[in-house]
């Protein structure tokens, strides 16, 4: 079944869609986001770890292999919104090492932009839908720019209770910037620090897309049609255009959704799997896929847990799931002797029953209980996130099983290599000095299988079709009306979390596709 | 926009489970559901001791919690609305066949370990057996590794137990909801 074509149809209503469906909905086009789960409202976000689980991906249409198979239903979503949805909304930047890692270390890649590309997008996307935090105190560590537009959010005993060890180690920490309210903001109230974000939250105060991008691209006349299930990206004979999207509807009819332009915004996996997908004669490896790297350096940070208990109350229930405190200090990428990459360092998070069980997951029985009753009062966490090196075995390829639509499941092969398993033990290293000297009672490493977060790569921007899949923008080399949007399209990872990264080159190629509509469209 | 402040927003009727009582779905928590003797969907009654006993094994209380039923009661809804650990874990639907797959192999290890059914051992026995199972050190074990099997039950036990409204009060924890689940599990 055909619609009528359209100016754009976006695939997937997440963080960056929501963000391109904004810029040019109110630029005047028309708008379809096409996203394969429900349509979310703040109503349906229940307070409930067992009942967050709706909103996360269900099924397996990727398949998940390597050494360190990347946690992809516990990071992804499902459903209008995304994994921004449940996202723990920390706002780190990157910061200007790392667009320049191939110059300046021979390792990974270099990005075709600088850090100051990107940094009035950060700015942007802070006014835009609210940053809680210290820009000056974090400009020790980065080029200075605009202040956040809300104070640091409230700290609690979960995170004060680190200042003293970090300090002794030489690590200064500073508020963590997050997407959260610590005052009303355009109308939505401040955050109650119940510590409910990773499941949704109902009350606005965190910035998922829901009530800022995807608000506005409503009202600026975008259809979002939720139970569409992109399965093929269509092109004119000639295979230099194009055309539109072949997808299922909620009751498995298959439509097409004819477009002047499409963006891919379905995250990092299911990008490439769509590329992958599409391929015809005249792209007979998938679309935009002559360099052959669609799919290829598959990026994952590796997360240092520590955690520690302490003889006073730490407040452990109240807070956020975001950080309360970060530093940048660990972040030149040989800061480990005998390591390489970046780390991230935070602390202070409020947690729940499941991150008490998990926090010493050899437990169970009633030595679980009872180490269930002292942790519920006296546990406490840091978390260091580290950086791998995009290599070409981390991977993304089509398996031969498909889905209910037919169409191929995705195979992702992930394993950390040597540089990033050595630093990922220097920092729980670290992390057990810091618990030291702060005082803690009992500490410990979570050691066993090493913890991904987040996903990245698989469709990476470059300066040519030779070393890249897309422009700095997004803009694929080989089809100009063809664009990719989110962590698929970063060249390297560095250690902040993604996120505001995700946002503000989203605002940038929104921007510039805007501009460029003329010539996208003849 | 519906901004609401702590608890003032109505939760949507989606905080209990539909269980079949006397052939007709009632919402109540699998507390009430095992309390009730509510008859399983899709485990057999061996199938659904087995999870009793290995979810009292991992997380004390879990019995009386109505792991079973909560388990059994999931696995028959879509993949989609499942709430259940499998979906986390990444497993590929049905997830009845983890479950069923799983005690199946737990019994034959039991059995070969202990010469009886693991619903059948000594809670000494059944607690040497998970810790061995934690460790994947169980010999002639087929399928997913004993760690995995480990980690999603004692995960399920965990919600059960500790992840309701009554598992906050349990360990003295604030529950702080924005907007409850219907029920207090």
């Amino acid at each position: 079944m055909a619609n009528e074509k359209v100016d754009i149809v976006i695939i997937g209503a997440g963080a960056s869609g929501s963000v391109y469906a904004s810029v040019l909905a109110k630029a005047g086009k028309k708008v379809v986001l096409l996203d394969s789960g429900p349509d979310w409202q703040l109503a349906d976000l229940i307070s409930s770890e067992i009942w967050g689980r709706r909103v996360k991906p269900a099924g397996a249409p990727i398949l998940l292999e390597g050494k360190n198979p990347m946690a992809y239903a516990a990071q992804g979503g499902w459903g209008v919104g995304g994994a921004a949805l449940h996202y723990f909304a920390n706002f780190p930047r990157l910061l200007p090492t790392d667009f320049r890692m191939k110059s300046e270390h021979g390792r990974g890649n270099d990005w075709p932009i600088s850090y100051e590309d990107v940094a009035p997008f950060y700015d942007k996307v802070a006014r835009e839908i609210g940053v809680s935090g210290d820009a000056k105190a974090e400009e020790k560590w980065r080029p200075a720019g605009e202040p956040y537009p809300m104070p640091p959010m409230k700290t609690f005993r979960n995170g004060d209770i680190w200042l003293k060890g970090f300090d002794a180690v030489g690590i200064p920490l500073v508020p963590a910037p997050v997407g959260m309210n610590s005052v009303e903001f355009k109308g939505r109230p401040a955050c109650l620090y119940d510590g409910w974000c990773h499941v949704g939250c109902p009350i606005g105060a965190l910035a998922n897309p829901q009530i800022t991008y995807l608000g506005e691209a409503r009202k600026a006349g975008a259809e979002v049609r939720p139970w569409s299930t992109a399965t093929r990206v269509l092109t004119n004979p000639a295979g230099t255009r194009v055309t539109g999207i072949e997808y299922y509807d909620e009751k498995h009819q298959k439509q097409t959704q004819e477009a002047s332009v499409v963006l891919l915004a379905a995250w990092s996996a299911q990008n490439p799997r769509l590329l992958l997908n599409s391929a015809t004669d005249k792209h007979p490896k998938g679309l935009g896929n002559a360099s052959g790297l669609v799919g290829h350096y598959m990026m994952s940070h590796h997360v240092a847990n520590t955690w520690a208990m302490f003889d006073e109350d730490t407040q452990n229930h109240m807070g956020t799931i975001a950080v309360q405190y970060m530093s940048y200090e660990r972040y030149p990428k040989t800061s480990h002797p005998g390591t390489f990459g970046s780390s991230f360092v935070t602390a202070g998070f409020a947690v729940k029953t499941s991150d008490l069980a998990n926090s010493r997951n050899d437990l169970f029985g009633p030595e679980l209980a009872d180490y269930m009753k002292r942790a519920a009062r006296h546990l406490a966490g840091i978390k260091t996130f580290g950086e791998e090196q995009p290599t070409m075995e981390n991977r993304l390829e089509l398996a031969s099983e498909k889905d209910e639509f037919g169409m191929p499941l995705a195979r992702l092969t992930h394993s950390f290599d040597q540089d990033a398993v050595a630093l990922w033990n220097a920092n729980l290293e670290e992390g057990l000095k810091v618990a030291k000297a702060s005082g803690a009672k009992e500490a410990w490493s979570a050691r066993g299988a090493i913890p991904t977060s987040h996903l990245l790569g698989g469709t990476i921007m470059g300066t040519s079709a030779e070393n890249s899949v897309v422009d700095s923008y997004g803009q694929s080399h080989e089809i100009p009306n063809l664009w990719v949007a989110g962590p698929g399209i970063f060249p390297t990872e560095g250690a902040s979390n993604p996120t505001f990264t995700i946002f503000a080159l989203s605002q940038r190629g929104a921007e510039r596709m805007a501009s460029q509509w003329g010539s996208l469209t003849n | 926009m519906a901004i609401g402040r702590r608890g003032f927003v109505k939760g949507a009727t989606l905080g209990a489970l539909a269980f079949t009582v006397g052939g007709v779905e009632v919402l109540i928590a699998p507390r009430e559901a095992r309390a009730r003797n509510v008859p399983f969907r899709l485990l057999d009654a061996h199938q659904g001791e087995t999870l009793e006993a290995l979810g009292e094994t991992l997380v004390p209380q879990a019995r009386d919690a109505g792991i079973a039923h909560y388990i059994d009661q999931q696995l028959s809804v879509p993949p989609h609305e499942s709430l259940l650990q499998a979906r986390i874990f990444n497993f590929r639907p049905p997830f009845a066949d983890f479950y069923r797959t799983a005690i199946a192999t737990i019994d034959d290890s039991s059995r070969k370990m202990f010469g009886r059914d693991f619903a059948l051992l000594s809670g000494a026995d059944q607690h040497d057996f998970v810790d061995r199972m934690r460790q994947s050190k169980i010999e002639g074990w087929t399928g997913r590794p004993g760690a995995a099997v480990y980690a999603v039950l004692r995960a399920d036990a965990v919600d059960v137990v500790w992840g309701t409204m009554e598992g906050y009060e349990a360990l003295g924890i604030p529950y702080m909801p924005h907007i409850p689940p219907e029920k207090r599990w």
